[in-house]
Protein backbone atom coordinates (compact mmCIF):
# COMPACT_ATOMS: atom_id res chain seq x y z
CA UNK A 1 0.00 0.00 0.00
CA UNK A 2 2.80 2.39 0.91
CA UNK A 3 4.50 2.03 -2.45
CA UNK A 4 1.22 2.43 -4.27
CA UNK A 5 0.48 5.75 -2.60
CA UNK A 6 3.99 7.12 -3.11
CA UNK A 7 3.96 6.25 -6.80
CA UNK A 8 0.58 7.98 -6.90
CA UNK A 9 2.27 11.16 -5.72
CA UNK A 10 4.91 10.97 -8.39
CA UNK A 11 2.89 9.96 -11.39
CA UNK A 12 -0.84 9.74 -10.88
CA UNK A 13 -1.61 8.76 -14.49
CA UNK A 14 0.45 5.58 -14.76
CA UNK A 15 -0.48 4.56 -11.26
CA UNK A 16 -4.16 4.86 -12.01
CA UNK A 17 -3.87 2.83 -15.19
CA UNK A 18 -1.80 0.23 -13.37
CA UNK A 19 -4.35 0.04 -10.62
CA UNK A 20 -7.23 -0.34 -13.02
CA UNK A 21 -5.33 -3.08 -14.88
CA UNK A 22 -4.86 -4.85 -11.57
CA UNK A 23 -8.56 -4.38 -10.93
CA UNK A 24 -9.45 -6.00 -14.25
CA UNK A 25 -7.15 -8.95 -13.71
CA UNK A 26 -8.41 -9.38 -10.16
CA UNK A 27 -6.78 -12.27 -8.33
CA UNK A 28 -4.50 -13.15 -11.27
CA UNK A 29 -2.19 -10.19 -10.67
CA UNK A 30 -1.36 -11.46 -7.20
CA UNK A 31 -1.04 -15.10 -8.14
CA UNK A 32 2.71 -15.71 -7.82
CA UNK A 33 2.02 -18.46 -5.27
CA UNK A 34 -0.23 -20.17 -7.75
CA UNK A 35 2.41 -19.80 -10.45
CA UNK A 36 5.06 -21.31 -8.19
CA UNK A 37 2.76 -24.24 -7.47
CA UNK A 38 2.13 -24.66 -11.19
CA UNK A 39 5.83 -24.77 -12.04
CA UNK A 40 6.47 -27.12 -9.13
CA UNK A 41 3.78 -29.46 -10.40
CA UNK A 42 5.52 -29.82 -13.79
CA UNK A 43 8.92 -30.32 -12.17
CA UNK A 44 7.57 -33.15 -10.01
CA UNK A 45 5.95 -34.67 -13.10
CA UNK A 46 9.20 -34.45 -15.07
CA UNK A 47 11.23 -36.11 -12.31
CA UNK A 48 8.65 -38.79 -11.51
CA UNK A 49 8.69 -40.24 -15.06
CA UNK A 50 12.40 -41.18 -14.75
CA UNK A 51 12.11 -42.04 -11.07
CA UNK A 52 9.31 -44.60 -11.54
CA UNK A 53 10.38 -45.67 -15.04
CA UNK A 54 7.04 -44.89 -16.68
CA UNK A 55 7.15 -45.66 -20.43
CA UNK A 56 6.57 -42.64 -22.63
CA UNK A 57 3.71 -44.22 -24.59
CA UNK A 58 1.79 -44.22 -21.28
CA UNK A 59 2.78 -40.85 -19.83
CA UNK A 60 5.39 -38.60 -21.49
CA UNK A 61 7.51 -35.99 -19.73
CA UNK A 62 6.38 -32.35 -19.91
CA UNK A 63 9.64 -31.45 -21.66
CA UNK A 64 9.03 -34.08 -24.31
CA UNK A 65 5.43 -32.91 -24.77
CA UNK A 66 6.76 -29.39 -25.36
CA UNK A 67 9.37 -30.47 -27.91
CA UNK A 68 7.12 -32.89 -29.84
CA UNK A 69 4.16 -30.53 -29.96
CA UNK A 70 6.44 -27.73 -31.22
CA UNK A 71 7.13 -29.91 -34.25
CA UNK A 72 3.39 -30.14 -34.89
CA UNK A 73 2.68 -26.51 -33.97
CA UNK A 74 1.06 -25.51 -37.26
CA UNK A 75 -1.61 -28.16 -37.05
CA UNK A 76 -2.16 -27.61 -33.31
CA UNK A 77 -2.60 -23.85 -33.72
CA UNK A 78 -4.98 -24.24 -36.64
CA UNK A 79 -7.06 -26.74 -34.70
CA UNK A 80 -7.07 -24.46 -31.66
CA UNK A 81 -8.47 -21.73 -33.92
CA UNK A 82 -11.17 -24.11 -35.20
CA UNK A 83 -12.23 -25.33 -31.75
CA UNK A 84 -12.04 -21.80 -30.39
CA UNK A 85 -14.22 -20.54 -33.22
CA UNK A 86 -16.86 -23.21 -32.51
CA UNK A 87 -16.80 -22.47 -28.78
CA UNK A 88 -16.90 -18.67 -29.08
CA UNK A 89 -19.53 -18.53 -31.83
CA UNK A 90 -21.73 -21.04 -30.03
CA UNK A 91 -21.28 -19.16 -26.77
CA UNK A 92 -22.18 -15.78 -28.23
CA UNK A 93 -25.21 -17.14 -30.06
CA UNK A 94 -26.30 -18.90 -26.86
CA UNK A 95 -26.19 -15.58 -24.98
CA UNK A 96 -28.08 -13.79 -27.75
CA UNK A 97 -30.81 -16.44 -27.66
CA UNK A 98 -30.93 -17.21 -23.96
CA UNK A 99 -31.03 -13.72 -22.41
CA UNK A 100 -34.11 -12.53 -24.33
CA UNK A 101 -35.81 -15.85 -23.61
CA UNK A 102 -34.95 -15.56 -19.92
CA UNK A 103 -36.41 -12.04 -19.95
CA UNK A 104 -39.58 -13.21 -21.64
CA UNK A 105 -40.02 -16.02 -19.14
CA UNK A 106 -39.32 -13.71 -16.20
CA UNK A 107 -41.84 -11.09 -17.26
CA UNK A 108 -44.61 -13.21 -18.79
CA UNK A 109 -46.81 -15.37 -16.66
CA UNK A 110 -47.88 -17.46 -19.65
CA UNK A 111 -44.26 -18.18 -20.53
CA UNK A 112 -43.49 -19.02 -16.91
CA UNK A 113 -46.25 -21.60 -16.86
CA UNK A 114 -45.52 -23.18 -20.25
CA UNK A 115 -41.99 -22.76 -21.53
CA UNK A 116 -40.26 -22.55 -18.16
CA UNK A 117 -41.21 -26.01 -16.79
CA UNK A 118 -40.35 -27.44 -20.21
CA UNK A 119 -36.85 -25.96 -19.99
CA UNK A 120 -36.38 -27.06 -16.42
CA UNK A 121 -37.11 -30.66 -17.41
CA UNK A 122 -34.88 -30.32 -20.48
CA UNK A 123 -32.14 -29.15 -18.13
CA UNK A 124 -32.14 -32.68 -16.69
CA UNK A 125 -31.39 -34.15 -20.11
CA UNK A 126 -27.67 -34.56 -20.79
CA UNK A 127 -27.51 -32.19 -23.76
CA UNK A 128 -24.45 -33.91 -25.14
CA UNK A 129 -26.64 -36.95 -25.85
CA UNK A 130 -28.06 -34.96 -28.78
CA UNK A 131 -24.64 -34.59 -30.35
CA UNK A 132 -24.67 -37.72 -32.56
CA UNK A 133 -28.08 -36.70 -33.90
CA UNK A 134 -26.88 -33.24 -34.90
CA UNK A 135 -23.82 -34.72 -36.58
CA UNK A 136 -25.99 -37.12 -38.54
CA UNK A 137 -28.43 -34.34 -39.51
CA UNK A 138 -25.90 -31.65 -40.37
CA UNK A 139 -22.69 -33.43 -41.27
CA UNK A 140 -19.07 -32.90 -40.26
CA UNK A 141 -18.79 -29.11 -40.61
CA UNK A 142 -18.75 -26.27 -38.09
CA UNK A 143 -22.52 -25.91 -37.83
CA UNK A 144 -23.35 -29.06 -35.81
CA UNK A 145 -20.50 -28.23 -33.37
CA UNK A 146 -21.75 -24.70 -32.92
CA UNK A 147 -25.26 -26.01 -32.30
CA UNK A 148 -23.96 -28.41 -29.65
CA UNK A 149 -22.03 -25.58 -27.97
CA UNK A 150 -25.20 -23.47 -28.01
CA UNK A 151 -27.06 -26.36 -26.42
CA UNK A 152 -24.64 -26.80 -23.52
CA UNK A 153 -24.31 -23.02 -22.93
CA UNK A 154 -27.96 -22.14 -23.31
CA UNK A 155 -29.46 -23.54 -20.11
CA UNK A 156 -27.23 -22.03 -17.45
CA UNK A 157 -27.73 -18.64 -19.11
CA UNK A 158 -31.52 -18.95 -19.36
CA UNK A 159 -32.00 -20.26 -15.84
CA UNK A 160 -29.76 -17.62 -14.28
CA UNK A 161 -31.36 -14.86 -16.36
CA UNK A 162 -34.81 -15.91 -15.13
CA UNK A 163 -33.57 -15.91 -11.55
CA UNK A 164 -31.87 -12.55 -12.13
CA UNK A 165 -34.94 -10.82 -13.50
CA UNK A 166 -37.39 -12.23 -10.97
CA UNK A 167 -35.48 -11.47 -7.78
CA UNK A 168 -35.51 -7.70 -7.50
CA UNK A 169 -35.62 -6.74 -3.80
CA UNK A 170 -39.17 -6.07 -2.65
CA UNK A 171 -38.30 -2.58 -1.39
CA UNK A 172 -36.82 -1.60 -4.76
CA UNK A 173 -39.85 -2.99 -6.56
CA UNK A 174 -42.10 -0.84 -4.35
CA UNK A 175 -39.89 2.21 -4.71
CA UNK A 176 -39.99 1.93 -8.49
CA UNK A 177 -43.78 1.58 -8.49
CA UNK A 178 -44.10 4.65 -6.27
CA UNK A 179 -42.30 6.74 -8.88
CA UNK A 180 -44.81 5.85 -11.57
CA UNK A 181 -41.98 4.94 -13.94
CA UNK A 182 -43.03 3.06 -17.09
CA UNK A 183 -41.76 -0.47 -17.73
CA UNK A 184 -38.97 0.58 -20.12
CA UNK A 185 -37.56 3.23 -17.85
CA UNK A 186 -37.83 0.97 -14.80
CA UNK A 187 -36.07 -1.78 -16.76
CA UNK A 188 -33.04 0.22 -17.84
CA UNK A 189 -32.65 2.25 -14.65
CA UNK A 190 -33.22 -0.47 -12.09
CA UNK A 191 -34.20 -3.97 -13.21
CA UNK A 192 -31.40 -4.56 -15.72
CA UNK A 193 -28.46 -3.34 -13.61
CA UNK A 194 -29.86 -5.17 -10.59
CA UNK A 195 -30.04 -8.39 -12.63
CA UNK A 196 -26.52 -8.27 -14.08
CA UNK A 197 -24.64 -10.02 -11.26
CA UNK A 198 -26.87 -13.10 -11.43
CA UNK A 199 -26.72 -13.04 -15.25
CA UNK A 200 -22.94 -13.21 -15.08
CA UNK A 201 -23.16 -16.34 -12.94
CA UNK A 202 -24.81 -17.96 -15.95
CA UNK A 203 -22.37 -16.42 -18.45
CA UNK A 204 -19.37 -17.76 -16.55
CA UNK A 205 -20.86 -21.20 -16.08
CA UNK A 206 -21.65 -21.31 -19.80
CA UNK A 207 -18.10 -20.17 -20.68
CA UNK A 208 -16.80 -23.31 -18.99
CA UNK A 209 -19.30 -25.45 -20.87
CA UNK A 210 -18.42 -23.95 -24.25
CA UNK A 211 -15.04 -25.64 -24.79
CA UNK A 212 -16.31 -28.88 -23.29
CA UNK A 213 -19.19 -28.87 -25.75
CA UNK A 214 -16.95 -28.13 -28.72
CA UNK A 215 -14.48 -30.88 -27.79
CA UNK A 216 -17.11 -33.58 -27.31
CA UNK A 217 -18.82 -32.57 -30.54
CA UNK A 218 -15.50 -33.06 -32.33
CA UNK A 219 -14.99 -36.44 -30.66
CA UNK A 220 -18.26 -37.63 -32.09
CA UNK A 221 -17.77 -36.64 -35.68
CA UNK A 222 -15.24 -34.28 -37.13
CA UNK A 223 -12.27 -33.90 -39.43
CA UNK A 224 -10.62 -30.96 -37.68
CA UNK A 225 -10.31 -29.28 -34.29
CA UNK A 226 -8.54 -30.20 -31.07
CA UNK A 227 -11.10 -32.86 -30.10
CA UNK A 228 -10.53 -34.56 -33.44
CA UNK A 229 -6.75 -34.21 -33.03
CA UNK A 230 -6.71 -35.78 -29.55
CA UNK A 231 -8.63 -38.79 -30.80
CA UNK A 232 -6.37 -39.31 -33.81
CA UNK A 233 -3.04 -38.96 -31.97
CA UNK A 234 -4.24 -41.18 -29.11
CA UNK A 235 -5.08 -43.82 -31.71
CA UNK A 236 -1.52 -43.46 -33.03
CA UNK A 237 -0.08 -44.07 -29.54
CA UNK A 238 1.10 -40.47 -29.23
CA UNK A 239 0.03 -39.40 -25.73
CA UNK A 240 2.57 -36.55 -25.94
CA UNK A 241 0.57 -34.90 -28.70
CA UNK A 242 -2.72 -35.69 -26.93
CA UNK A 243 -1.41 -33.81 -23.91
CA UNK A 244 -0.51 -30.88 -26.15
CA UNK A 245 -4.11 -30.83 -27.35
CA UNK A 246 -5.43 -31.03 -23.80
CA UNK A 247 -3.11 -28.22 -22.77
CA UNK A 248 -4.35 -25.99 -25.59
CA UNK A 249 -7.97 -26.79 -24.76
CA UNK A 250 -7.27 -25.75 -21.17
CA UNK A 251 -5.74 -22.48 -22.38
CA UNK A 252 -8.74 -21.94 -24.62
CA UNK A 253 -11.15 -22.48 -21.73
CA UNK A 254 -9.12 -20.21 -19.47
CA UNK A 255 -9.01 -17.49 -22.10
CA UNK A 256 -12.76 -17.59 -22.64
CA UNK A 257 -13.46 -17.58 -18.91
CA UNK A 258 -10.90 -14.81 -18.42
CA UNK A 259 -12.51 -12.61 -21.05
CA UNK A 260 -15.93 -13.09 -19.49
CA UNK A 261 -14.47 -12.26 -16.06
CA UNK A 262 -12.95 -9.04 -17.37
CA UNK A 263 -16.24 -8.07 -18.98
CA UNK A 264 -17.95 -8.81 -15.67
CA UNK A 265 -15.55 -6.51 -13.85
CA UNK A 266 -16.26 -3.74 -16.33
CA UNK A 267 -20.02 -4.28 -16.19
CA UNK A 268 -20.54 -4.59 -12.43
CA UNK A 269 -17.53 -3.06 -10.64
CA UNK A 270 -19.89 -2.17 -7.81
CA UNK A 271 -20.92 -5.74 -7.02
CA UNK A 272 -19.66 -7.30 -3.82
CA UNK A 273 -18.17 -10.33 -5.61
CA UNK A 274 -16.02 -8.01 -7.74
CA UNK A 275 -15.15 -5.56 -4.96
CA UNK A 276 -13.99 -8.32 -2.60
CA UNK A 277 -11.36 -9.56 -5.03
CA UNK A 278 -9.54 -6.24 -5.28
CA UNK B 1 -48.15 21.27 -0.50
CA UNK B 2 -49.31 18.42 1.66
CA UNK B 3 -52.07 15.88 1.49
CA UNK B 4 -54.82 14.73 3.82
CA UNK B 5 -55.32 11.00 4.21
CA UNK B 6 -58.52 9.23 5.22
CA UNK B 7 -58.64 5.58 6.11
CA UNK B 8 -62.14 4.20 6.12
CA UNK B 9 -63.13 0.79 7.48
CA UNK B 10 -59.92 -0.72 6.20
CA UNK B 11 -59.19 -4.44 6.57
CA UNK B 12 -56.55 -6.68 5.08
CA UNK B 13 -56.71 -10.46 5.01
CA UNK B 14 -53.91 -12.42 3.36
CA UNK B 15 -54.90 -15.68 1.70
CA UNK B 16 -58.32 -17.28 1.97
CA UNK B 17 -60.15 -20.17 3.61
CA UNK B 18 -58.65 -21.79 6.70
CA UNK B 19 -55.18 -20.55 5.72
CA UNK B 20 -56.28 -16.90 5.79
CA UNK B 21 -54.34 -14.50 7.98
CA UNK B 22 -56.22 -11.49 9.27
CA UNK B 23 -53.45 -8.90 9.17
CA UNK B 24 -55.21 -5.63 9.86
CA UNK B 25 -58.41 -3.83 10.70
CA UNK B 26 -61.12 -2.90 10.52
CA UNK B 27 -59.87 0.58 11.34
CA UNK B 28 -60.51 4.17 10.36
CA UNK B 29 -58.32 7.21 10.74
CA UNK B 30 -58.09 10.81 9.58
CA UNK B 31 -54.70 12.35 8.95
CA UNK B 32 -54.80 16.10 8.37
CA UNK B 33 -52.60 18.07 5.97
CA UNK B 34 -49.07 18.48 7.27
CA UNK B 35 -49.51 16.15 10.23
CA UNK B 36 -46.80 13.82 11.43
CA UNK B 37 -48.58 10.61 12.38
CA UNK B 38 -46.87 7.57 13.86
CA UNK B 39 -48.24 4.07 13.57
CA UNK B 40 -46.96 2.50 16.75
CA UNK B 41 -47.28 -1.14 17.63
CA UNK B 42 -45.48 -4.42 18.28
CA UNK B 43 -43.89 -6.26 15.38
CA UNK B 44 -46.35 -8.26 13.30
CA UNK B 45 -49.29 -6.00 14.14
CA UNK B 46 -49.89 -5.00 10.54
CA UNK B 47 -48.60 -1.43 10.72
CA UNK B 48 -46.36 -1.94 7.68
CA UNK B 49 -49.30 -3.51 5.86
CA UNK B 50 -51.34 -0.40 6.60
CA UNK B 51 -48.56 1.80 5.26
CA UNK B 52 -48.33 -0.20 2.03
CA UNK B 53 -52.10 0.07 1.57
CA UNK B 54 -51.91 3.85 2.05
CA UNK B 55 -49.16 3.94 -0.58
CA UNK B 56 -51.43 2.05 -2.97
CA UNK B 57 -48.87 -0.74 -3.19
CA UNK B 58 -51.19 -3.28 -1.58
CA UNK B 59 -54.92 -3.68 -2.10
CA UNK B 60 -57.16 -3.65 0.96
CA UNK B 61 -59.58 -6.54 1.46
CA UNK B 62 -62.33 -4.09 2.35
CA UNK B 63 -62.67 -0.41 3.06
CA UNK B 64 -60.69 2.31 1.31
CA UNK B 65 -58.01 4.93 1.58
CA UNK B 66 -58.63 8.46 0.30
CA UNK B 67 -55.86 10.95 -0.31
CA UNK B 68 -57.13 14.50 -0.69
CA UNK B 69 -60.64 13.00 -0.96
CA UNK B 70 -59.65 10.78 -3.90
CA UNK B 71 -59.90 7.03 -3.44
CA UNK B 72 -56.55 5.26 -3.85
CA UNK B 73 -56.77 2.62 -6.59
CA UNK B 74 -53.13 2.17 -7.59
CA UNK B 75 -49.65 3.16 -6.45
CA UNK B 76 -49.52 6.79 -5.30
CA UNK B 77 -46.78 8.68 -7.08
CA UNK B 78 -46.81 11.97 -5.24
CA UNK B 79 -45.14 10.35 -2.24
CA UNK B 80 -41.70 9.71 -0.88
CA UNK B 81 -41.22 6.27 0.54
CA UNK B 82 -38.59 4.81 2.82
CA UNK B 83 -38.12 1.35 4.28
CA UNK B 84 -36.04 -0.32 6.94
CA UNK B 85 -33.92 -1.77 4.12
CA UNK B 86 -33.12 1.25 2.04
CA UNK B 87 -33.76 1.59 -1.67
CA UNK B 88 -30.28 2.76 -2.60
CA UNK B 89 -28.85 0.86 -5.57
CA UNK B 90 -25.20 -0.19 -5.34
CA UNK B 91 -24.27 0.79 -8.90
CA UNK B 92 -24.97 4.45 -8.30
CA UNK B 93 -23.30 7.00 -6.06
CA UNK B 94 -25.17 8.88 -3.36
CA UNK B 95 -25.81 11.66 -5.87
CA UNK B 96 -26.90 9.16 -8.50
CA UNK B 97 -29.26 7.46 -6.07
CA UNK B 98 -30.98 10.72 -5.21
CA UNK B 99 -31.09 11.52 -8.92
CA UNK B 100 -32.65 8.11 -9.60
CA UNK B 101 -35.91 9.26 -8.01
CA UNK B 102 -36.04 12.15 -10.53
CA UNK B 103 -34.88 10.05 -13.49
CA UNK B 104 -37.55 7.43 -12.84
CA UNK B 105 -40.04 10.27 -12.98
CA UNK B 106 -38.70 11.35 -16.36
CA UNK B 107 -36.91 14.44 -15.09
CA UNK B 108 -33.40 15.56 -15.84
CA UNK B 109 -31.56 15.54 -12.51
CA UNK B 110 -28.86 17.97 -13.63
CA UNK B 111 -31.57 20.63 -13.71
CA UNK B 112 -32.10 20.03 -10.01
CA UNK B 113 -28.43 19.98 -9.08
CA UNK B 114 -28.76 22.71 -6.48
CA UNK B 115 -31.76 21.12 -4.89
CA UNK B 116 -29.98 17.76 -4.56
CA UNK B 117 -26.89 19.40 -3.14
CA UNK B 118 -28.74 21.42 -0.53
CA UNK B 119 -30.76 18.35 0.45
CA UNK B 120 -27.55 16.33 0.92
CA UNK B 121 -26.06 19.18 2.93
CA UNK B 122 -29.14 19.30 5.16
CA UNK B 123 -28.44 15.74 6.33
CA UNK B 124 -24.66 16.31 6.53
CA UNK B 125 -23.86 14.29 3.42
CA UNK B 126 -22.15 17.08 1.50
CA UNK B 127 -18.77 15.71 0.52
CA UNK B 128 -20.18 12.19 0.18
CA UNK B 129 -22.08 12.74 -3.06
CA UNK B 130 -19.54 10.72 -5.07
CA UNK B 131 -19.44 7.77 -2.69
CA UNK B 132 -21.24 4.53 -3.29
CA UNK B 133 -23.72 3.30 -0.66
CA UNK B 134 -21.42 0.44 0.38
CA UNK B 135 -18.77 3.00 1.32
CA UNK B 136 -21.11 4.58 3.87
CA UNK B 137 -22.19 3.64 7.38
CA UNK B 138 -25.73 2.42 7.95
CA UNK B 139 -26.74 5.81 9.31
CA UNK B 140 -25.32 7.67 6.32
CA UNK B 141 -27.07 5.26 3.98
CA UNK B 142 -30.41 6.03 5.63
CA UNK B 143 -29.67 9.75 5.35
CA UNK B 144 -29.03 9.27 1.66
CA UNK B 145 -32.23 7.23 1.32
CA UNK B 146 -34.01 10.06 3.07
CA UNK B 147 -32.76 12.51 0.42
CA UNK B 148 -33.87 10.06 -2.27
CA UNK B 149 -37.37 10.01 -0.74
CA UNK B 150 -37.54 13.81 -0.48
CA UNK B 151 -35.90 15.10 -3.65
CA UNK B 152 -39.09 15.38 -5.73
CA UNK B 153 -40.76 17.41 -2.98
CA UNK B 154 -43.60 14.96 -2.34
CA UNK B 155 -46.84 15.93 -0.56
CA UNK B 156 -46.67 12.83 1.58
CA UNK B 157 -43.86 10.85 3.14
CA UNK B 158 -44.37 7.23 4.10
CA UNK B 159 -41.70 5.81 6.37
CA UNK B 160 -41.60 2.15 7.34
CA UNK B 161 -39.23 1.89 10.31
CA UNK B 162 -36.49 3.77 8.46
CA UNK B 163 -34.32 3.91 11.58
CA UNK B 164 -35.06 0.34 12.64
CA UNK B 165 -31.63 -1.07 11.98
CA UNK B 166 -29.56 1.80 13.34
CA UNK B 167 -27.79 2.18 16.65
CA UNK B 168 -29.32 4.41 19.33
CA UNK B 169 -26.99 7.38 18.79
CA UNK B 170 -27.43 7.46 15.04
CA UNK B 171 -31.19 7.15 15.45
CA UNK B 172 -31.25 10.12 17.77
CA UNK B 173 -29.25 12.23 15.37
CA UNK B 174 -31.31 11.34 12.29
CA UNK B 175 -34.55 11.93 14.20
CA UNK B 176 -33.44 15.49 14.82
CA UNK B 177 -32.66 16.02 11.13
CA UNK B 178 -35.98 14.49 10.16
CA UNK B 179 -37.84 16.79 12.49
CA UNK B 180 -36.02 19.84 11.17
CA UNK B 181 -36.90 18.96 7.59
CA UNK B 182 -40.51 18.23 8.46
CA UNK B 183 -40.83 21.54 10.29
CA UNK B 184 -39.44 23.47 7.33
CA UNK B 185 -41.55 21.81 4.60
CA UNK B 186 -44.51 20.38 6.47
CA UNK B 187 -45.34 17.40 4.30
CA UNK B 188 -47.84 14.90 5.66
CA UNK B 189 -45.84 12.08 7.25
CA UNK B 190 -46.91 8.55 8.13
CA UNK B 191 -44.20 7.00 10.25
CA UNK B 192 -44.22 3.32 11.18
CA UNK B 193 -42.22 2.52 14.29
CA UNK B 194 -42.13 0.30 17.33
CA UNK B 195 -40.25 2.81 19.45
CA UNK B 196 -42.56 4.67 21.81
CA UNK B 197 -40.00 7.37 22.48
CA UNK B 198 -39.44 7.92 18.77
CA UNK B 199 -43.16 8.19 18.11
CA UNK B 200 -43.72 10.70 20.91
CA UNK B 201 -40.73 12.81 19.96
CA UNK B 202 -41.61 13.17 16.28
CA UNK B 203 -45.37 12.96 15.99
CA UNK B 204 -48.26 15.32 16.25
CA UNK B 205 -50.43 12.21 16.57
CA UNK B 206 -49.58 8.67 17.66
CA UNK B 207 -51.84 5.77 16.63
CA UNK B 208 -51.56 2.79 18.94
CA UNK B 209 -52.04 -0.48 17.12
CA UNK B 210 -53.07 -3.63 18.93
CA UNK B 211 -51.28 -6.95 18.47
CA UNK B 212 -52.55 -9.30 15.77
CA UNK B 213 -54.91 -8.61 14.16
CA UNK B 214 -53.78 -4.99 14.22
CA UNK B 215 -56.39 -2.32 14.90
CA UNK B 216 -55.93 1.37 15.55
CA UNK B 217 -57.11 1.29 19.14
CA UNK B 218 -56.23 4.76 20.38
CA UNK B 219 -55.08 7.97 18.76
CA UNK B 220 -53.12 10.18 21.11
CA UNK B 221 -52.43 13.83 20.31
CA UNK B 222 -48.94 14.88 21.31
CA UNK B 223 -49.27 18.58 22.06
CA UNK B 224 -45.65 19.25 22.98
CA UNK B 225 -43.92 22.23 21.38
CA UNK B 226 -41.56 21.76 18.42
CA UNK B 227 -38.66 21.40 17.96
CA UNK B 228 -38.58 18.61 20.46
CA UNK B 229 -34.96 18.57 21.51
CA UNK B 230 -33.31 16.85 24.45
CA UNK B 231 -34.77 19.41 26.87
CA UNK B 232 -38.31 18.62 25.81
CA UNK B 233 -37.54 14.90 26.01
CA UNK B 234 -36.50 15.16 29.63
CA UNK B 235 -39.53 17.25 30.55
CA UNK B 236 -42.45 15.88 32.58
CA UNK B 237 -44.96 16.17 29.69
CA UNK B 238 -42.84 14.09 27.36
CA UNK B 239 -42.19 11.43 29.97
CA UNK B 240 -45.89 11.49 30.85
CA UNK B 241 -46.87 10.65 27.25
CA UNK B 242 -44.32 7.85 27.07
CA UNK B 243 -45.58 6.38 30.38
CA UNK B 244 -49.20 6.66 29.25
CA UNK B 245 -48.47 4.76 26.07
CA UNK B 246 -46.38 2.17 27.88
CA UNK B 247 -49.31 1.57 30.22
CA UNK B 248 -51.68 1.04 27.28
CA UNK B 249 -49.36 -1.49 25.62
CA UNK B 250 -49.00 -3.18 29.00
CA UNK B 251 -52.77 -3.50 28.95
CA UNK B 252 -52.56 -5.23 25.51
CA UNK B 253 -50.19 -7.73 27.07
CA UNK B 254 -47.30 -6.51 24.92
CA UNK B 255 -45.11 -4.92 27.56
Amino acid sequence: MATASSSLDRDPETSRSRRSLRFLLGGLSRSWMFLAFFVGFFIVWEISIDLFGIPKYILPKPSEIAVKSWADADRLLYYTWITGLEAVLGYIIAILLAVPLGLAIAFSRVMRQTVYPFFVSLEMTPKIAFAPLFISWLGFGLLPKIIIVILVCFFPIVLNAILAFTSLAEELERFVRSTGAGPTRAFFKVRLPAALPQCFVGFKYAAINATVGATIAEFIGSDEGLGFYIQIVTGNMRPDLAFAGIFLLTLLGLALFGIVSVVERLAIPWHISVRRKT
Amino acid sequence: MSASIDIDGLTKVFGSGPEAVHAFGPSSLHIGKGEFVSLLGPSGCGKSTLMLIIAGLLEPTSGEVRVDEKTVTGPLTDIGIMFQDNTLVPWRTVWGNVALQLELRGENPSRHRQRIESLLASVKLDGFADRHPYELSGGMQQRAAFCQAMVHDPDTLLFDEPLGKLDAMTRESIRTDLQTLWLSKRPTVVFVTHSIEEAVQLSSKVCLITPRPGRIDRVIDIDLPYPRDLDVKSGADFVGHVREIQAIFHGYGVL
